[in-house]
């Protein structure tokens, strides 16, 4: 941070620092997260920390084994001592072997099942997180949740955690063998602790602003790099690839700048510990040497410290070295924690029955429902605007009702209270008397089907998309829907018939197919309730007949709640709901709505005056 | 959007991705050269720590005072040489690293801008970002630091394993024999962990489209409450790939201690024998204990060198996807020599212009034969799949024709300077796509350096000043994916302003007045009189109203041109066209395609 921007901040110095040090520390909550996840493995867990500590101890040994060596068999000439040492040494050799294959299997095993959760349990949450959760975010955003985000995590937990505590454990080890085995030279070599303790915070504190820096650089460039990969038509309309090269550029420059600070302060830190290290050993050939001519210390000792020192050093540039991945790691944590933290503001009611087997009446007592603001727009012009505003209808078991009204007017949000994939702001939805909010959603949807306006499928065959409201119906009625709604003369045609694999979202078909299958889905599902959102693009002049035939067979015998764009359908329709600003001003069949010269009279002269225009 | 996806050429072989990779160290040859020589006086120095340590062990071993100073005095001028050959080989080599990291990713980018619209239909865009970002990530690690890393520790073993031959070849010959075993080893390992690596790689990608195809698909999974189910098949596809990491678990479990614990035999050795020998005097103290400190000092390096290689095997995979993607010529480019449109009003002709996407089994246009004057506006009527959009693509050269041409004021458009072609035309989607940055700079997209008076009689004109300035923060507000959301009527009216200042020749709409309702639609109309006026115009219509706009009307069905003429001309010759008109085009009667912002989602 720049000492303007500082200033920019209103921040001292002084609060500068303090505000960096707590940006490297106050971890507590997101490790007792993490915790939380390895607590079903705990014993796995246990046994893996007892292999590593083992682990370390063993490869520790090296360093008294020389002194022992040297001082006990070497110099006395002592073969016995000499062997007994090369015995020890494979065994300790052996020891690490066995811990590291228990410890890097135990680790991965813990730390791949422990992800494995934690992805289930963002899915799960995801899954029952309502509509109206998604309409705020980003698809994009949710999904590096579970993509770049759980990845990060993934290095956190194979890898620099498991450093971490070796790491620590090693320098722990090694300022205790350095004591024992002379705790005068050990002290003097200790003298350059604080030098160290002082280098590596000044460290941590000059590189936690530039880690983040970099974080930041290379998301930004990430989305430009998105943003000009979705808008790419636009580019290559009006020609502005050298002005995208430019702009990419200028964030690439910023991204390596970011880098660069960090890239300085390595290149000073990494050798500033080596010559400490060397330093180290100075001290001891100079200090200890002099007093093993004067006999005071035996020359193994010596080596046997110098060996140790080794042990010191390592770890404390390992541990600076998995900092960037801890960094990232704890911040991918926090932004998972936060998506769990969220909670669905659309539940089952604690007491919530399922709704037995319905007849289709539906009722809106005076509902008024506004939407929320877009979560990360900032600020939104229609953000509290009230969508529907005190409506009250009764739509009798049966009946064909198309809702007809401008851009928002409120149809799509009539519709989706219904299905209950929000909650009234005040009044109340209710079917055959039970209010919505009183039922579990999964018997409430489950008699209900819904079409939305663009057919989605899933990757699969045909069949597996007929049937994903009722896996369990047989190959006669996915047929027989398919029939019903004139989707078969084409599946027919296909190679693979029923079972011909559609691709990402039903690549392999046309709009219109994809209509059709959309309504044949809703066909194998046989709700009592039957919600379509009719498509309005221009599917193709020969198949308008064949969908205005099939939306026939689809309606006959259940409520339906249609928002019409066809004159066709609108036709079709035992009542019309005309909606204006989210109130109902006219409701009618289509003659009767006519000869009152209001609303819809308007609206139908208008499209009149359209179809003649040309 | 074509469903077939384009097969982009299989990778190279391992050996030449390799090779290529490291030509991108080439504009920094001279700097790598330099830090190479820093890296080997550094490990020099490094090396000659323990003889000098081991010297002085001799020397207390004789008592000598003296000499003993001077070597701690060497020791202590060997680390500081190195530190200071250190600092400024990090200095260097991390600003070679973060170039090739600059470079790769500018090029990357250049290349995605250069390649034509037909490949970005046929791949999908999180592969692209993924090979961008991801394959970019192992790639630059690789060359930033792993290359370094790994030439470093070679270097130590090689410079540890001459200092320990100098000074008893043959104990150096027994404590470094498990050296090349390790080398192998490592090898093997890394041959049998890169395809187990991928494995988890390609099942980590399955349960990643899956997610997405939840979260695009969560309202027909709410509908008709099938969240256990997908949960079961998304939890099987999470099994999945904890399997396959286990698998690569368990051979790192097994070659990573095997590889720590080969170089330990080599101390036991030392230990054993050397041990041995300087009791019988062959050997020094000192020369025992500078070869104790060399071999643990051997054992970071050869740990190193097996992690090393991984990163090398991960890079060559993942440098093999990003020259797949490099590899990839663009296919429309600019003549050499290509100059810019010859004077005109914007005359467009067809000749015999057939178009079949690539994959395809059949044309998208057949034989299109058309001569559109300048200043005409024409309609192009026809179902989905009929060929209206790919017509009008053709014209900015977004698509080449397969056969045919397709010539502006004379000129092929093959033969016009890409850039200079589509300057002179204007697109108005029915979906505008706006950037995330100011409505300012989306509205002057084609002209960076037009006036802000220049934007606002644009805007004006567009009929969007009005609600542009009840924005937050007017011109200046940000709009786009990650700012405000516009309705689609005020997307449209922005678009159009953006054409209005492009101030093109010929202008193409698509469908551009379907979503919005009665009010919206007058303005819209009134602004696209303003933008059509004096320029040829082509709309693809689906609506009776928006023909209304058009002198001459084009009727295309499955790809061939059926009819052309006047409106009264083509109610008397064509069935089809009588027969839109009579049925309506989708009798739209009050209604929208893209709800208010509120709404977007759909059901």
């Amino acid at each position: 941070m720049s000492k303007s921007q500082r200033q920019e901040m209103g921040l001292t110095r002084r609060e500068d620092v303090r505000r960096r040090l707590e940006g490297t520390s106050g971890r507590g909550r997101k490790l007792r997260g993490l915790a939380g996840l390895m607590r079903p493995y705990r014993r796995r867990v246990i046994l893996m920390s007892t292999a590593l500590v083992i682990g370390v101890a063993a490869s520790l040994a090296p360093a008294p084994l020389a002194a022992k060596a040297i001082d006990g068999g070497i110099i006395p000439g002592n073969l016995a001592v000499l062997n007994l040492v090369v015995v020890v040494y494979l065994i300790s050799v052996l020891l690490v072997w066995g811990c590291s294959y228990a410890q890097t299997f135990l680790v991965g095993w813990v730390g791949q099942r422990a992800l494995a959760d934690l992805r289930r349990r963002i899915f799960a949450h995801l899954q029952q997180m309502p509509v109206g959760f998604y309409e705020r975010r980003s698809a994009g955003v949710l999904i590096s949740r579970m993509t770049n985000d759980v990845d990060a995590l993934n290095s956190l937990v194979t890898d620099t955690i498991v450093t971490l505590f070796q790491a620590s454990l090693t320098l722990i080890g090694s300022v205790v063998i350095l004591l024992l085995l002379d705790w005068q030279l050990a002290l003097l070599v200790f003298l350059i602790f604080p030098v160290m303790a002082v280098a590596s915070l000044l460290f941590r504190i000059a590189s936690a602003d530039a880690y983040k820096r970099t974080r930041e650089t290379i998301g930004s460039l990430t989305g430009y790099l998105q943003e000009t990969l979705s808008g790419v038509r636009v580019v290559r309309a009006f020609a502005q690839e050298p002005a995208h090269r430019k702009r990419f550029s200028v964030l690439n420059e910023s991204n390596r700048s970011a880098n660069m600070t960090t890239v300085n302060l390595n290149a000073v830190y990494f050798p500033a510990v080596e010559l400490v290290a060397a330093l180290a050993v100075v001290i001891v050939i100079l200090f200890g040497g002099m007093q093993a001519i004067d006999g005071k210390v035996e020359i193994g000792v010596l080596v046997g410290f110098i060996a140790a020192l080794n042990g010191f050093f390592d770890p404390i540039t390992q541990l600076s070295q998995v900092y960037t991945t801890y960094q990232s790691g704890m911040a991918a944590l926090d932004k998972i924690f936060e998506l769990l933290d969220t909670e669905s503001d659309l539940v089952d009611a604690p007491d919530a029955i399922a709704l037995p087997q319905i007849k289709g009446e539906i009722r809106f007592d005076d509902v008024s429902f506004a939407y929320q603001p877009r979560v990360g727009a900032s600020g939104d012009a229609g953000a509290v605007k009230t969508a529907l505003d005190a409506v009250s209808v009764t739509i009798a078991a049966g009946e064909t009702v198309a809702l007809v009204g401008a851009t928002g007017a409120g149809k799509s949000t009539f519709a989706k209270l219904v299905a209950r994939f929000y909650d009234p702001t005040s009044g109340a939805v209710s079917v055959d008397g039970h209010d919505l909010r009183s039922v579990t959603m999964h018997s409430l949807r489950s008699q209900m089907g819904i079409v939305p306006q663009e057919g989605y499928l899933f990757s699969g065959t045909i069949a597996d998309n007929l049937a994903f409201a009722r896996p369990q119906a047989s190959r006669e009625q996915l047929e027989d829907a398919a029939k019903a709604v004139g989707a078969w003369p084409f599946i027919e045609l296909l190679d693979d018939g029923l079972d011909t694999q559609i691709g990402e979202r039903g690549a392999m078909l046309s709009a219109g197919q994809r209509q059709l299958l959309a309504f044949a889905r809703a066909l194998v599902a046989d709700p009592r309730i039957l919600i379509l959102d009719e498509a309005t693009a221009n599917v193709d002049i020969h198949s308008e007949l064949a969908i205005e035939q099939a939306l026939r067979r689809l309606l006959a015998g259940r409520t339906a709640i249609v928002i019409a764009h066809r004159l066709s359908t609108i036709r079709q329709a035992s009542r019309i709901l005309v909606l204006s600003d989210g109130r109902v001003v006219e409701q009618g069949d289509h003659d009767s709505l006519l000869a009152l010269n209001g609303a819809y009279s308007d609206l139908y002269s208008d499209w009149a005056k359209q179809a003649s225009a040309a | 959007m074509q469903p077939n996806s384009e097969q982009l050429a299989p990778p190279d072989s391992g050996m030449r991705t390799f090779l290529r990779l490291l030509g991108f160290l080439r504009p920094y040859r001279r700097s790598v050269l330099f830090s190479l020589a820093f890296a080997l006086l550094a490990m020099l120095m490094t090396v000659s720590i323990p003889w000098l340590t081991g010297q002085a062990i001799n020397k207390i071993y004789q008592g000598d005072k003296a000499d003993l100073k001077l070597l701690a005095g060497a020791v202590l001028l060997a680390g500081i040489l190195r530190g200071l050959l250190t600092v400024i080989r990090r200095f260097v080599a991390g600003r070679v690293s973060l170039g090739v990291e600059f470079d790769l990713r500018a090029r990357i980018y250049a290349h995605f801008q250069s390649l034509e619209l037909a490949f970005f239909d046929q791949q999908q865009t999180g592969q692209l970002i993924s090979r961008a970002t991801v394959d970019l990530q192992a790639v630059r690690f690789f060359l930033g630091y792993g290359l370094v890393f790994l030439i470093q520790a070679l270097l130590t073993i090689t410079l540890a394993a001459v200092a320990m031959f100098l000074t008893d070849p043959l104990l150096a010959a027994l404590s470094l024999a498990p050296v090349p075993f390790v080398i192998i080893i490592a090898f093997r390992y890394g041959r049998r962990s890169r395809p187990a690596l991928q494995e988890v790689q390609q099942r980590v990608a399955e349960l990643t489209a899956e997610v997405e195809e939840n979260i695009a698909g969560v309202r027909v999974v709410k509908a008709f409450a099938a969240e256990t189910r997908q949960r079961l098949s998304f939890d099987y596809r999470v099994g999945r790939v904890f399997d396959q990491s286990m698998v690569s678990t368990r051979l790192t479990a097994f070659y990573g201690p095997f590889i720590g614990f080969l170089p330990q035999v080599g101390l036991a050795a030392v230990l054993f024998f050397g041990g041995r020998q300087v009791i019988d005097g062959n050997l020094s103290i000192g020369a025992f204990s500078a070869f104790y400190i060399y071999l643990l000092m051997l054992i970071a390096p050869m740990r190193t060198f097996g992690m090393m290689l991984g990163l090398s095997q991960r890079a060559t995979a993942s440098g093999g996807r990003i020259f797949q993607i490099l590899d990839r010529q663009p296919e429309v480019t600019g003549r050499p020599g290509a100059g810019a449109l010859p004077e005109g009003g914007g005359r467009v002709q067809f000749k015999a212009a057939t178009l079949r996407y690539p994959g395809a089994s059949r044309d998208a246009l057949h034989e299109i034969e058309l001569d559109v004057r300048a200043g005409l506006t024409v309609a192009l009527v026809g179902g989905t799949g009929s060929g209206k959009s790919s017509l009008v693509q053709l014209i900015p050269r977004l698509y080449d024709t397969t056969l045919g041409a397709v010539l502006v004021d004379g000129a092929d458009v093959r033969d016009v300077d890409p850039a200079l072609l589509r300057s002179q035309i204007a697109v108005v989607n029915d979906d505008p796509f706006l950037f995330s940055t100011s409505v300012r700079d989306n509205i002057a997209y084609a002209r960076p350096d037009a006036s802000d008076a220049e934007v606002l009689e644009a805007a004006t004109r567009a009929q969007a000043a009005s609600f542009i300035e009840r924005l937050p923060d007017g011109f200046s507000t940000i709009v786009g994916e990650r700012g405000l959301t516009l309705s689609g009527g005020q997307r449209q009216r922005l678009a159009i302003a953006r054409a209005l200042l492009a101030d093109p020749r010929i202008l193409i709409l698509d469908d551009a007045t379907s979503s919005v309702d009665a009010s919206t639609e007058q303005q819209i109309k009134a602004a696209l009189r303003e933008v059509m006026a004096g320029r040829t115009t082509f709309v693809i219509a689906h609506r009776l109203s928006t023909i209304a706009l058009a002198e001459e009307i084009v009727l295309l069905e499955d790809g061939r041109l059926v009819a052309h003429g006047d409106h009264a001309h083509l109610l008397a010759e064509s069935d089809l066209y009588r027969q839109i008109v009579e049925k309506g085009l989708p009798d739209q009667v009050f209604l929208t395609r893209k709800p208010a912002e509120s709404e977007t989602a759909g059901l």
